[in-house]
């Protein structure tokens, strides 16, 4: 995303009110989402995000204001034609249950008058794309599991390929393990398609994990802060703010940091070959009991204790522990803190597939976290 | 039509059975076949009309969410109704109109009768689409019509269609007080038992009424098997197909999902042999 570019969205003072109620739901709220990237709108019940999110799409009108998509304004376009071309997922799915996986994901196209071999092919691609079997497209939503409904409806969304998705909680109904699982998809998806997401959500550390911006909203709509998650956690615009994200925000940058971001540290590892007195060296240079032997394909092939380490004998012989604690480079500060807290260990090795990459310490993690913060003392 | 006063009485001595073997009393102008013509003809004009006043009217209100209060005042009226008051009420005007014993003021009755519990269900059918259903096709860009066309009545036909068959068997079982307000049809047979002080007439006539109103249920449930489409009639607890998918958790979600699909169980009056079917599947099917 460019900020050059115009931003996919613009809503400019968009106001809305219910009929009946003597207070606004949303009132003038200016916001600007990119294009391309993944937008959150966060905040309390009554907050008005659910509502301003319909509110682009027409689902709901607006009371007052402009919302511009692609420099159009919404309410010039006829809402059905305007909606063919948003992708819409919300939280109860919303499959058609009287049609099978293949109508539901063909709906758009076939609105659209598509001619049969077209949606066919198009519906095959989507259920690839979205990690579902094909085998599934004459089943009915019902004989599918509640996080394969959740890929079929995003498939549903994707399928006219709309610039702009709009989400409503999509994962609020599925449990956390498969939630976590459509998270990881959903960004990993959004890595192929670079779609603008607007995403309505009330679990903060689902708009940490998956936005480029967050939209804190306050309630009657009122924009709190409106900001990249790191910049949330470290310079919160208000008091509400700061309450809205309540404890555990060191924990919570942690979680939004990669190993992979982190210089990394070779630790007390060194290759099966070398000599016993480099072994203790290195063991003394980190201040450690154990070293860890890789191969000369940079595998990492387990940890030897000091004691064992004796002058004359070659490392290979003696006898190897597995690693307790094994993390990726895609895996965050928080996840290696959490792995190695669990095995009870003080370091976690980083591997990459096979290939060895480095280790992450207590000490590293402590490290990183005090430069997060200075850097958001520096900032504030 | 009219009611026959020159028909003869059925001696007391007769069996149920044997009045009801006898072909004799099948034929002629006085038979069980004409009796029965006769009320299956006044039954279906009042489902027909019934059908066309509730269905429809109740469809678009309920898709608008519209007339919520009125819809349960109406049906409480319509529950309150005498039937047999109403068409004893109503002869009068019809005779003094020149419309006669018959068939006005029992049409009108019936049809009072029916109308109120077809709309109920009906409106209940379409309140109780899944709102996601409903709310992703208005977000695909279908419109107000599709909505209602393509996602609300389709999803809603299997408890209208139990709705229409509840009424029709209603109807089918009531219209026999024609036969004490001048008219004939399968009800005089329990008039004239009662009439000539012979209970087995009253019975025969008696399991007449029941074998049609219960041949109604069964031609109404057949209807529905056949008009309703794939998608559908796999719905609301008729589940033939298999659950092949590795997640168990469906098993266990199955009634739920079905109950919500099937509507208010209060309106299963009558159960039919597809569901018997699906649950013995269903538990074959459980782990």
């Amino acid at each position: 995303m460019s900020d050059e570019s115009p931003p996919a969205l613009r809503l400019k003072g968009v106001r809305k009110r219910f009929p009946g109620a003597n207070q606004d739901a949303v009132q003038a709220l200016d916001l600007a989402i990119p294009r391309g990237a993944i937008v959150s709108l966060i905040g309390p019940s009554g907050c008005g995000k659910t509502t301003t999110l319909r509110m682009i799409n027409r689902l709901i009108e607006p009371t007052g204001g402009r919302i511009e998509l692609e420099g159009t304004d919404v309410t010039d376009v006829d809402a059905t034609e305007l909606r063919r071309g948003i992708g819409y997922v919300i939280q109860q799915v919303g499959l058609f249950p009287h049609r099978t996986i293949g109508a539901n994901i063909g709906t758009v196209p076939r609105a659209l008058g598509w001619d049969k071999r077209r949606i066919a092919e198009r519906t095959d691609e989507l259920v690839d794309l979205v990690g579902l079997e094909r085998d599934m497209l004459p089943r009915y939503p019902d004989q599918l599991s509640g996080g394969q409904q959740q890929r079929v409806g995003v498939a549903r969304a994707l399928a006219a390929d709309p610039p702009v998705l709009l989400m409503d909680e999509p994962f609020g109904a599925v449990d956390p393990i498969v939630r976590g699982r459509l998270q990881d998809e959903l960004l990993a998806l959004q890595e192929r398609v670079h779609k603008t997401i607007v995403l309505v959500t009330h679990d903060l550390d689902e708009a940490l994990k998956l936005s480029d911006r967050i939209a804190l909203l306050n309630v009657g709509g009122v924009l709190e802060q409106f900001a990249s998650p790191d910049e949330l956690l470290r310079a919160p615009a208000s008091s509400f703010v700061e309450r809205f994200i309540g404890g555990g925000r060191s924990m919570r940058r942690l979680g939004l940091t990669t190993l992979a971001a982190v210089t990394p540290h070779r630790g007390s590892v060194v290759s099966v070959d070398a000599t016993p007195q480099q072994a203790r060296a290195a063991m003394d240079e980190f201040r450690t009991d154990w070293v860890g032997l890789t191969d000369d394909d940079d595998r990492f092939l387990g940890w030897v204790a000091r004691a064992s380490v004796a002058d004359g004998v070659a490392l290979d012989t003696l006898e190897r522990h597995e690693p307790a604690a094994t993390v990726t480079p895609d895996d965050t500060l928080a996840t290696a803190l959490e792995t190695i807290m669990n095995s009870r260990t003080l370091v976690a090795v980083v591997r990459e597939g096979e290939r060895f990459l480095g280790v992450v310490t207590l000490e590293q993690i402590h490290a990183e976290l005090g430069a997060l913060r200075d850097a958001g003392d520096a900032a504030a | 039509m009219g009611a026959t006063l020159a028909q003869q009485a059925v001696p007391r001595d007769t069996g149920v059975f044997e009045f009801l073997l006898d072909p004799d009393r099948w034929t002629g102008s006085t038979g069980i076949l004409a009796s029965g013509a006769d009320s299956v003809l006044l039954c279906a004009a009042v489902i027909v009309t019934s059908i066309v006043l509730a269905v429809p009217a109740a469809t678009v209100l309920a898709h608008g969410r519209r007339l919520e209060l009125t819809s349960a005042w109406v049906v409480n009226i319509g529950r309150a109704m005498p039937t047999f008051g109403v068409a004893g009420l109503l002869v009068p005007f019809s005779l003094r109109a020149g419309y006669g014993f018959e068939p006005w003021p029992i049409f009108i009755a019936l049809t009072l009768l029916t109308v109120p519990p077809m709309y109920l269900s009906t409106y209940t059918a379409i309140r109780q689409v899944p709102a996601g259903a409903v709310d992703a096709a208005r977000a695909v860009g279908y419109t107000e019509r599709d909505v209602l066309l393509r996602v609300e009545l389709p999803l809603a036909l299997r408890v209208i269609g139990t709705g229409v068959r509840v009424a029709a068997v209603q109807v089918v079982a009531t219209e026999p007080i024609r036969a004490f307000l001048g008219g004939d049809g399968l009800g005089r047979y329990v008039r004239d038992g009662l009439g000539q002080n012979n209970s087995n007439l009253v019975i025969a006539g008696a399991i007449l009424i029941g074998l049609l109103a219960a041949s109604t249920g069964l031609l109404f449930a057949g209807l529905e098997w056949l008009l309703m489409p794939a998608g559908v009639r796999r719905l609301g607890g008729a589940r033939t197909g298999r659950v092949q998918s590795s997640d168990a958790t469906i098993l266990t979600t199955d009634d739920g999902d079905g109950e919500a699909a099937g509507g208010p169980p209060g309106l299963h009056v009558a159960s039919e042999p597809a569901e018997a079917g699906a649950s013995s599947g269903g538990v074959r099917g459980s782990p």
